[in-house]
């Protein structure tokens, strides 16, 4: 159990929130050009460190809005949370 | 509203609490992201919608509550005698919101349920099925929250101090309720 601070509402519960996955994934521009293991790569996938690594959360039992996070998966310390569409503040 | 079998049928007292359901109380859902769309909202109602987060503004007759963003609850502070599912407010909302394609506006009249809550012991309650911390909330007068409670998203609003507003689906409201019967009973 940790503590998550939501950009728009404050700090709450992780019950509060849903985990969406790895962040910053861009969709190929032109995805009919790509042959099939280039757009399984794309689709399916997804790094697993131990270490930092930029997540998508929803705040789905809050306002319902998405934002990003930075988070150390090893020890679960939040480095920095941030919203859609802005860039990390951390590298 | 429509005419619903209630579930919550009686009101409820507990040394330090009281528990009733407050109906029917008309209660839309507001969205929208541009300037004009929070001046038309204010001007259509008379009501400045709030701006920051987890606040609520008032007016004679509505509260406006802040749920994210682009989102706003709004309910009337008073009873509403007529049976019926048509407001005023909700016909002049469509007219200079919905029709100049500034947001959208959703009736949840009869989605949520209102329960309204009084007593010293409300948030002892909360406390005991919410992962929210309450202790900066319960002193200050008008905020809002959208939380959980026994695993049920609810939206708290501390409309005075020992008087607090939640808004439930009416779906989860039968099971909340006797939820909080239990626990206030053993309090």
């Amino acid at each position: 159990m940790f503590l998550i601070n939501c950009p728009f509402c404050g700090e709450r519960e992780q019950s509060e929130f849903k985990a969406g996955g790895e962040a910053h994934i861009v969709r190929p521009k032109q995805p009919t050009e790509l042959s099939d293991d280039q757009w399984a790569e794309y689709l399916f996938m997804r790094k697993n460190i131990k270490g930092i690594q930029f997540e998508r959360w929803n705040h789905i039992h809050g306002c319902r809005k998405w934002f990003n996070m930075v988070r150390d998966t090893s020890n679960d310390e939040i480095k920095a949370v941030y919203k859609m569409g802005e860039k990390p503040p951390v590298k | 509203m429509l005419n619903y079998s209630n579930v919550i049928e009686n009101d409820k007292s507990y040394p330090g609490l009281q528990m009733r359901e407050i109906k029917p109380v008309m209660k839309l859902i507001i969205r929208g992201k541009k300037r004009q769309f929070l001046s038309a909202v204010g001007k259509s109602l008379n009501l400045l919608l709030p701006n920051e987060a987890n606040t609520s503004s008032r007016s004679d007759q509505l509260t406006a509550l802040w749920l994210s963003p682009d989102e706003w609850m709004i309910f009337s502070n008073e009873i509403l005698k007529s049976d019926d599912n048509n407001y005023d407010v909700e016909k002049l909302l469509n007219k200079n919101i919905c029709k100049t394609n500034l947001g959208a506006v959703t009736d949840v009249t009869d989605q949520f349920v209102l329960i309204n809550l009084k007593g010293d012991k409300i948030f002892d309650l909360f406390e005991t099925g919410s992962p929210f911390n309450f202790n900066d909330f319960k002193s200050k007068k008008g905020l809002v929250t959208q939380t959980i409670l026994t695993k049920i998203d609810i939206i708290v609003h501390n409309q005075d101090i020992n008087n607090v507003n939640l808004f439930v689906r009416r779906s989860f409201s039968d099971h909340l309720f006797s939820w909080m019967n239990d626990s206030a009973s053993r309090l």
